[in-house]
């Protein structure tokens, strides 16, 4: 039989009555229809049944029987409506019931004051609920009231105000200052609901937040760490999850922590045994998974020895996976493949890569992001790459297609994965091509958005690398030689940087190669040139070195126009940033400016001898000299190249 | 460079991870860098005849913290195969942190160590040291050589019926002056200690100006482009963070 949907003019209507009697009946009624029913809720929030609740709950009076006994029903209804969809959640606020809530935990009957904030919690649990101000001091006595109150819906509202809405450090500063630690502590003893409201709150406050956490740690001599470890025992998958939640956050707040390797093997076995949870939990656990070993090998190690590869890609072939889970197991693999070979070799023994490649046409944005950023990292592997694996078809031109995805960010996902896909090792590079890829990344590189534009660079950047002549002009063409200078002169000194290393690419290999820099009057040379004469970041300086390098290594033309750059004629050379580069503290720029000298001077060359007198003259052989104690042995190394093997410094001085 | 089947017995060696307490750790070598490339030849002659085969090696890939190395190997005159034959390698460097002197697998007892070893000049100095326990006191992190192990994985270009197996191995030693590379194959079932030696080349250069490699270990940058992430954190959210 068909659901009846609800009548406006009726339900409406006995809402707003005045008898007491027809009203809380009609809102009861509403309650029970839509608990658990999003349809309903929907439904009924468009006939515009929570202005009616709202009203009823602002014009109620506590003190009265009746008055309580509506207004608890009228707080559970818009509760409800506010639980887990967010219409609800702005109808009510909408409505102006969030004050009149709030108004209600201090009223004399318990009852109103447990329906109030069992209201409040569930909007708190939206994003859309108003954001807590912890710097106003009575908010704050406000919330250590919730906290140490006894009953448990007053603390479970003070901890999901805390989860809501503690967001920097500075909150989370002021919250471990008035005490909201200790409170929470006491609540890891009580009820299901307030543990694990109290683990969620813990977490939130210890998160990124050494400070927090060492508090934390020395309170009552380190029992509260212990209480946390024990609950991670806990027989309730939910309980277990956050107390794993809050080790995570401790061990990633300072690593001196939780450094025992059984504590580490635990935590990966429960997050592990805990995907199988079919709900909520087995969701968020692969999320869970994802941050305790980001960017850490050892965990990597020992998730890999637990055979993480294994269960995750046994989840995968559940055919019916949710996309959140999809996208959390696919951002675990990408994490546990991030760093080592092993991890990727299995990935790719198992055959994950057809389930990933599936993936990346998924219907939800999230899904895509995530297959991206787990192909980035899986194609890290330079035995899989050599091996081809990547460069087939059947991930190219899907990865090529998600370069115009409406989403930002599988597009910025999916340039990370080419990037290195296209590092394939070959000179041939013919299958992004062909499939429309280098026309996409050159768009990418005039984005408005930074990441989009820095990321497209990166990507045409590898695949110029060792590219042969034919493929590196097809690329040169399709950019063009102002969008490479202006590149370089990009607002962003990311793109500026990644701008550089694409030219240093392009100029590498045979004398041709090189002629790209001086195309078009030499624009994109002049561009390098003003970016080394202004730089103040480390990694761009080193770049453009090498640019001038690659070029230096060219014909007596090429040579002859590094030293214009070098050593303008209107200026007498004493501010050379070739000078300033062999003094940096950096090893890998002192080492890259070394490497322009050694090409600027290699002995077979006809011009190195005036070259040599020239460098002699701006002082550049002496600094040369002193570099013979180097203490980077590359920069040694290229110092005895330039001194000892090539260049009769000491012959140059006397004819000069 | 794979050599003529004798057996097959092709074994997978699996990448240790060093657990040992971290000393110094190497310095980078510009000429033992992702896209350098070397060439020369390896003696592969036998009691029958002599025979050298030119070879052709890139570097692909330069993980010194995990003392990993790997690259292709291309052999070009193979008399039993129609084209030249890549295969991929990878390679073990002794640092004393992921690696020691003494294999410890592929069928390499430490005596067969130290006979190879001992066959680089370079290696005299250490002998003693390693001798006593292995060379893990030895302060490997600014000599001017370097000690490797390259096994090759699998053929790049050619099936594995091609008549030829990667069933061995070499001992490399790499010489940070000059970009030299001298090795031997170690397969028991191979004839002993032919010899690889290579020189740092750039494709399409003469090989004797040494010094203009230059271009071609300046893309060394794409050390930082494979290992994109790492530069991920300053410019973009990322899951990859390092």
């Amino acid at each position: 039989m068909p659901s009846s949907r609800p009548s406006s003019d009726l339900i409406l209507h006995r809402l707003s009555s005045s008898d007491y009697e027809i009203k809380l009946k009609a809102i009861r009624e509403v309650k029970n229809q839509i608990i658990g029913n999003r349809t309903k809720k929907l439904s009924y929030i468009k006939l515009g049944a929570v202005p009616a609740v709202a009203d009823s709950l602002a014009k109620a009076n506590a003190d009265s029987d009746f008055g309580s006994n509506l207004i608890v029903q009228s707080a559970a209804v818009l509760g409800s409506f506010a639980c887990g969809v967010d219409q609800g959640v702005r109808a009510v606020l909408d409505a102006g019931a969030f004050p009149n809530l709030i108004r209600l935990l201090s009223a004399v009957d318990e009852k109103v004051v447990d329906a109030a904030a069992r209201s409040l919690r569930m909007i708190y649990q939206s994003k859309l609920a108003p954001k807590f101000d912890f710097y106003k001091e009575e908010n704050m006595d406000f919330l250590l009231s919730l906290l140490r109150s006894e009953n448990e819906n007053l603390t479970g509202l003070g901890a999901g105000i805390v989860i809501h809405s503690c967001e920097t450090s500075d909150e989370q500063n002021i919250l471990c200052h008035a005490g909201s630690l200790e409170k929470l502590i006491s609540g890891l003893d009580g009820s299901i609901s307030q543990r694990d409201a109290s683990l969620e709150s813990l977490a939130t406050i210890l998160k990124n937040n050494p400070e927090a956490v060492s508090k934390f740690v020395e309170l009552q001599n380190e029992r509260a760490l212990r209480s946390v470890i024990e609950l991670t025992k806990d027989k309730y998958p939910r309980t277990r999850l956050l107390a794993c939640l809050c080790l995570i956050c401790i061990k990633n707040s300072s690593s001196c922590y939780l450094q025992d390797i059984g504590i580490k093997t635990k935590l990966i076995y429960i997050l592990l045994e805990l995907l199988d949870d079919s709900g909520q939990v087995g969701e968020e656990s692969s999320f869970a998974f994802s941050s305790l070993v980001a960017g850490k090998e050892d965990l990597q190690k020992l998730a890999f020895e637990a055979n993480a590869i294994d269960k995750f890609y046994n989840h995968l072939q559940n055919c019916a996976l949710h996309p959140k889970r999809l996208e959390g197991i696919f951002l675990a693999l990408a994490d546990l493949c991030s760093k080592l070979e092993c991890c990727r070799s299995k990935f790719m023994s198992l055959q994950v890569l057809n389930l990933l490649i599936n993936a990346l046409t998924h219907d939800e944005a999230n899904v895509r992001t995530a297959a991206c950023i787990c192909l980035k990292s899986v194609s890290r592997s330079i035995k899989s790459l050599s091996a081809g694996y990547f460069t087939n078809e059947r991930i190219v031109i899907p990865l090529v297609r998600l370069l115009s995805d409406l989403c930002t960010s599988v597009q910025v996902a999916a340039l990370g994965a080419i990037s290195n896909i296209v590092v394939d090792f070959t000179p041939d590079k013919s299958t992004i091509i062909q499939c429309g890829g280098l026309k996409e990344l050159v768009q990418l590189t005039k984005s408005m958005d930074s990441s989009l534009r820095l990321n497209a660079v990166w990507s045409l950047r590898n695949m110029v690398f060792l590219a042969d002549k034919m493929c590196k002009e097809a690329i040169f063409m399709e950019l063009t030689v102002s969008a490479v200078a202006s590149l370089i002169r990009d607002p962003e000194p990311s793109v500026q940087e990644q701008a550089l290393a694409l030219v240093r690419n392009l100029v590498d290999g045979c004398m041709d190669c090189i002629e790209f820099a001086f195309a078009e009057d030499g624009i994109i040379l002049d561009a390098v040139g003003s970016q080394l004469q202004k730089s103040s970041k480390i990694e761009i300086a080193i770049q453009g070195m090498y640019v001038l390098s690659n070029i230096a290594s060219g014909n007596e033309f090429h040579k002859e126009a590094i030293m214009s750059l070098l050593f303008p004629e209107t200026e007498n050379g004493s501010h050379s940033f070739l000078s300033q580069y062999l003094q940096s503290t950096d090893s890998s720029l002192r080492t890259s400016a070394a490497w322009v000298i050694v090409n600027l001077t290699v002995p077979a060359s006809p011009g190195a001898f005036g070259r040599i007198v020239k460098l002699r003259n701006f002082g550049i052989v002496s600094q040369i000299k002193r570099m013979v104690n180097d203490s980077c042995m590359d920069v040694k190394l290229n110092q005895s190249v330039s001194s000892s093997i090539w260049i009769p410094w000491d012959a140059v001085s006397e004819k000069s | 460079m794979p050599v003529r089947v004798a057996l097959e017995n092709t074994t997978t060696p699996s990448h240790v991870s060093g657990a040992n307490s971290r000393r110094n750790s190497f310095q980078s070598c510009s000429l033992l860098s992702v896209g350098q490339a070397f060439s020369g030849t390896q003696n592969v002659s036998s009691l029958q005849k002599d025979e050298a085969w030119r070879v052709n090696v890139r570097i692909q890939g330069c993980d010194l913290e995990h003392g990993y190395l790997c690259g292709t190997m291309e052999a070009l005159n193979v008399p039993m195969a129609d084209t030249p034959v890549v295969t991929f390698w990878e390679g073990e460097i002794v640092d004393t942190k992921n690696y020691t002197f003494f294999t410890g697998k592929w069928e390499a007892a430490p005596e067969d160590d130290i006979r190879h070893w001992t066959k680089f000049d370079s290696f005299g100095p250490l002998l003693g040291q390693v001798e006593m326990d292995g060379g893990k006191s030895a302060d490997l992190s600014n000599y001017p050589y370097i000690f490797m192990r390259w096994k090759e994985q699998y053929f790049v270009n050619v099936g594995t019926d091609c008549g030829l197996t990667i069933a061995g191995f070499y001992y490399v030693c790499f010489s940070c002056n000059d970009g030299s590379i001298s090795g031997f194959y170690y397969d028991p079932n191979s004839s002993p200690f032919q010899k690889l030696e290579l020189k740092a080349t750039n494709d399409g250069r003469s090989v004797s100006r040494t010094w203009e490699i230059m271009q071609a270990l300046n893309t060394v940058s794409v050390v930082k482009s494979v290992r994109k992430v790492k530069f991920c954190c300053y410019n973009q959210s990322c899951h990859n963070c390092e």
